[in-house]
């Protein structure tokens, strides 16, 4: 028996609408994969990779500084105890009791002594409240004869910076402000009164052991301290 | 020869002009819409424009086939000259250019064109689109500008960014028609030392060919055209 040729059409018409579904199923599919491609702008490139690579290299970079920058501080509060006691046990050494007691006994343990130490030659200058990055960390140990503090900073409460500089155990250096950072004003916005936040200084780095102080003068009058840190300078190897 | 002679001779070879930056060329001539239309078409009125945009529509259809289901994608497609009318007869249409003031005036001209979309292309390379996507790849009064080697790219990357079976098309002016030896002849008056960096460069159909199945595409077919242009066309297979 012949098929009908009404029901044949019908069901070729069906077959090729749905075939026609399908097609557009899939065209949109691959034209909604490239917008997402495009939206996420993550893109498929050998330029990107080196970006996420950059990104993934400066995140290690500052961990690794955030590292540097705690044990710096631990050997600060070491070094400043060890300070103490050393002039703890000079002044027991001078003492009457001392003389004594090293006859009678011979040498006595010298007793603990917390003190805080201010670093030594800084300018009395007072703190403020600073947002700051610093790209170039002076977390680290120096081995050239100079060294260049890169960063942006801006007083948390608006105020306008006139200038910057290191005091180095009472050397000042006067540095740069007002260098363009674009990549912060896009993530923080803009600081009226610092359109321009990036810095610089550069200071020397005499071998020895060193108080740094990176300070900034706002609104043109007193100059306060942004950070403070010890620091150690060696010949290179 | 010796190594030191190899440095030296390299060392020796000077730039070979601003031709291949693309990107700076295409933004000078991008700074307002009739430059732009001037640069890109030769004319300025939307009327003219859009006789041509239809006839070239009218060329894709019959050397690789148009479907309505079509997601395309025109590389080099300046103020979307072929863009707008094309639309209207495949699902998406993405246009790239390398210029980033040619698509400010294609996305003027395309705010009624809910199915288009723009992309600003960083270098010579579809590095901004994924693979295995486009149903048809075209390009279009481009190859001209461009030098062998980025001609060739941008085939090779057409090759990446077409899914199985989709279609590409690629035009330029031969040397032996009469528009193509007119072109050539303006370059030629051109002082030497005032040669414009876009000034037109003919194709040969071998070349056109050659780098359609260099590239891997099968069905590869060189048209000469009723407007004197030359074009490639081929299939990337299943």
């Amino acid at each position: 028996m012949n098929p009908d040729p009404q029901d044949t059409a019908a069901t070729l018409a069906a077959l090729q609408a749905e075939l026609e579904a399908v097609k557009r199923r899939d065209s949109e599919f691959r034209a909604n994969m490239v917008k997402e491609f495009l939206d996420r702008g993550e893109r498929n490139s050998y330029v990107h990779l080196l970006h996420e690579e950059r990104a993934a290299l400066l995140k290690r970079q500052q961990e690794s500084f955030l590292d540097l920058e705690e044990l710096t501080r631990k050997v600060e509060a070491e070094s400043a105890r060890a300070d103490a006691l050393h002039a703890e046990l000079s002044r027991i050494k001078g003492s009457r009791a001392w003389r004594v007691a090293k006859a009678l006994l011979g040498e006595p343990p010298a007793a603990p002594a917390a003190a805080t130490v201010q670093p030594a030659g800084l300018a009395p200058v007072e703190p403020a409240v600073f947002i700051y990055y610093l790209h170039t960390s002076p977390f680290r140990i120096y081995r050239d004869a100079s060294f260049t503090l890169r960063g942006w900073a801006w007083p948390q409460d608006g105020g306008s910076i006139t200038g910057v500089r290191v005091n180095l155990s009472g050397r000042l250096y006067s540095g740069r402000y007002g260098i363009e950072e674009p990549e912060v004003i896009a993530r923080y916005g803009a600081q009226p009164a610092n359109p321009h936040p990036g810095f610089e200084v550069a200071f020397d780095t005499p071998q020895g052991r060193h108080s740094l102080s990176l300070e900034a003068q706002v609104g043109g009058a007193e100059w306060r301290w942004i950070m403070r840190t010890t620091i150690w300078c060696e010949p290179k190897a | 020869m010796s190594d030191d002679a190899k440095e030296r001779w390299q060392a020796s070879t000077i730039a070979l002009g601003e031709r291949s930056a693309y990107k700076k060329v295409w933004e000078l001539q991008s700074q307002d819409l009739d430059l732009a239309s001037l640069a890109v078409a030769g004319h300025t009125d939307e009327a003219t424009l859009e006789l041509t945009a239809k006839g070239f529509i009218d060329t894709l259809r019959a050397t690789t086939g148009l479907d309505r289901n079509d997601v395309i994608l025109e590389i080099g497609c300046g103020i979307a000259r072929v863009g707008k009318p094309l639309s209207r007869e495949c699902l998406h249409w993405f246009g790239a250019d390398i210029s980033s003031g040619m698509l400010a005036h294609a996305r003027a001209r395309l705010k009624e064109r809910p199915n288009t979309t723009l992309v600003e292309l960083a270098t010579v390379g579809l590095q901004e689109f994924p693979r295995d996507a486009f149903d048809l790849v075209y390009c279009t009064i481009v190859f001209m500008h461009l030098f062998e080697w980025d001609r060739y790219r941008y085939v090779e990357e057409t090759f990446r960014v077409l899914r199985p079976g989709g279609r590409c098309y690629f035009d330029n002016f031969p040397l032996d028609s009469a528009h193509g030896w007119n072109v050539f002849m303006e370059g030629c008056r051109y002082p030497l030392e005032r040669r414009p960096a876009h000034l037109s460069m003919s194709s040969t159909r071998e070349e056109l060919g050659i780098y359609l199945r260099k590239a891997g595409f099968v069905d590869v077919r060189v048209h000469d055209l009723p407007n004197e242009l030359i074009a490639a066309t081929g299939r990337k297979p299943e």
